[in-house]
């Protein structure tokens, strides 16, 4: 084809740029969607519970991720500080993901059942009482402040349409789930039946008292990377 | 403009009829940038040999050396392991108590069980074992013990955790009790220590403290906890790990509102379990961390 034609034409220079210039990303991005390595599943993933994902949204709303990164990389330093280095298949259920780029606080990737739910209810509150050298702002507004779940049956439903796992059924109890998930009523066996026996119940002071956001969080926290038993060898760990 | 004779044009031209015609020059490209150019192309085949570099239908190619950053890994914590081999065979064989005699494995493992510490104690406990009221994490640098100051009972509770299990009292909180007896209860626990005035109060809180609260069967008949109190003169199970409270040590404060709390609501302080064998977490710490772990707490200072 002759340079000059298509430098005079504009609709198809256009293309022909856009052809140009997507090969890189092609080449870089298309094969992470089929090949073996990047999407082999992992035993143990699953869709977060109700709790949890109400967590999450909030995770998301406070901006956490703004200081706090789930991806433990793998180097040396970071194994023995957080544990394995994350697996793709940790974030599978994540729309969007929490991996993050930016590490004021520390990786959180895996500090589920790390620290007791009292600890972090301490630190919620004011970092410094726990560890005085702290630069993360207190939080005091997520204890105080009721649980709004009347949503989060919708929110699963939003999340089933772009690919995320969620049974009819696992939809329907939802508020049932997150209650009991939250320490409030005791319908462990249905929870754990549609969940699985990794879920961790939330520690809740005697008395009645509404679910928190404190408590949806905590349940966040306390799941993160606890799903998948690192002790037998998984496929993407070589 | 005697460049324009040594330099070939692109043979474009514009603006004749304005008297100054525009030529493109096709200047050759510096010699030095050209080379480097070439170079990055010949480096790029010869990583692609050997590194992995390009995606193919179900694999990619994984290049001669057969690096991958998972293997490089791999290799960096096998060869730490090999230096600290050594130290660790030996450690693994010795007793708690052996180890604080032999100096340089004490260094060792005080240096390993630091770090440990560091990562995984020290948000309750603070930096060095300096506790926090916050939450009730307990001080470690002292020597009240809730449960055992020995280095094998500190290896024992950091391997099997332990949970506190105050009841509430008040009714409000799942408690049997009404506010006005919560009151006197804690006017009672407060004169243990020496605090508090109201002699009336006292004697109601004495009364249910020994007797229908049953305070005792924790904290013991004279309330100096499960660690070194008896119960109806025998030696309590120290495993309770119920506190002193006569003594001027406080794990969530000594205050009248605070202690008040303490009572009406309860506390349910818990010390995660780190020993391999308890389900639910990948947070576990191996024997031997323990181990250093162990013997780093004991060193603190309040070791027994």
């Amino acid at each position: 084809m002759n340079h000059a034609s298509i430098e005079k034409s504009i609709p198809l220079m256009a293309i022909l740029t856009l052809l140009v210039v997507a090969i890189g990303g092609l080449v870089e991005i298309v094969p992470l969607f089929y090949l073996k390595s990047t999407i082999e599943k992992v035993e143990g993933m699953r869709p977060y519970t109700p709790l949890e994902l109400k967590g999450r949204d909030i995770y998301i709303r406070e901006g956490c991720y703004n200081c706090h990164s789930q991806m433990i990389r793998p180097f040396r330093d970071e194994d023995q500080r957080y544990g394995h280095y994350s697996l793709a298949a940790e974030s599978m259920y994540d729309h969007p993901f929490q991996w993050g780029s930016k590490r004021t606080g520390p990786d959180l990737a895996r500090v589920g059942g790390k620290y007791s739910s009292l600890w972090h209810q301490a630190h919620m509150r004011r970092p410094k009482d726990v560890a005085p050298e702290s630069v993360m702002p207190s939080y005091p507004w997520l204890e105080k402040t009721e649980l709004d779940f009347a949503d989060v049956g919708k929110r699963m439903e939003a999340l089933a349409k772009v690919g995320v796992p969620y049974s009819r059924e696992q939809i329907t109890h939802a508020a049932n789930d997150l209650k009991t998930q939250a320490g409030l009523n005791g319908e462990l066996q249905g929870l754990q039946q549609r969940y699985g026996k990794r879920v961790t119940i939330g520690e809740r002071e005697p008395g009645n008292h509404p679910i928190t956001e404190l408590d949806a969080l905590i349940g966040y926290l306390q799941m993160l990377g606890t799903l998948v038993d690192f002790s037998v060898p998984q496929p993407q760990a070589r | 403009m005697s460049e324009e004779k040594e330099v070939e044009t692109t043979g474009h031209q514009w603006d004749e009829d304005e008297g100054y015609p525009l030529k493109e020059f096709n200047n050759p490209l510096p010699r030095w940038w050209l080379y480097s150019f070439y170079g990055t192309i010949v480096w790029a085949v010869i990583y692609w040999i050997f590194y992995p570099a390009w995606p193919l239908v179900t694999d990619y190619t994984r290049g001669l050396l057969g690096w991958s950053m998972h293997r490089q890994l791999d290799e960096e914590l096998a060869q730490a392991r090999a230096l600290q081999k050594p130290f660790n065979d030996r450690l693994e064989k010795m007793g708690l108590a052996e180890i604080t005699h032999d100096p340089q494995m004490l260094q060792y493992a005080v240096a390993g069980g630091k770090s440990i510490f560091g990562d995984n104690c020290a948000p309750c406990h603070g930096n060095g074992g300096t506790g926090s009221k916050s939450g009730g994490f307990p001080v470690l640098v002292d020597d009240d013990w809730l449960i055992s100051g020995t280095i094998e009972g500190i290896a024992n509770t950091i391997t099997h955790g332990h949970v506190a299990m105050m009841p509430a009292h008040q009714k409000e909180y799942g408690g049997s009790f009404d506010a006005k007896q919560v009151d006197d209860l804690t006017q009672f626990v407060l004169s243990l220590s020496g605090q508090g005035g109201n002699k009336e109060a006292q004697a109601r809180g004495a009364a249910l403290f020994k007797g229908e609260a049953g305070c005792r069967h924790c904290h013991g008949d004279l309330g100096k906890g499960s660690a070194r109190d008896t119960l109806d003169g025998a030696p309590m199970e120290k495993s309770i790990g119920a506190p002193n409270l006569t003594d001027a040590i406080w794990l969530y404060g000594s205050d009248e509102a605070t202690v008040r709390q303490s009572i009406a609501k309860g506390r349910s302080g818990r010390m995660p379990a780190w020993g391999m064998g308890t389900e639910g977490t990948n947070h576990k710490l191996p024997p031997l961390a323990i181990k250093q772990v162990a013997v780093y707490v004991h060193s603190l200072g309040g070791g027994q």
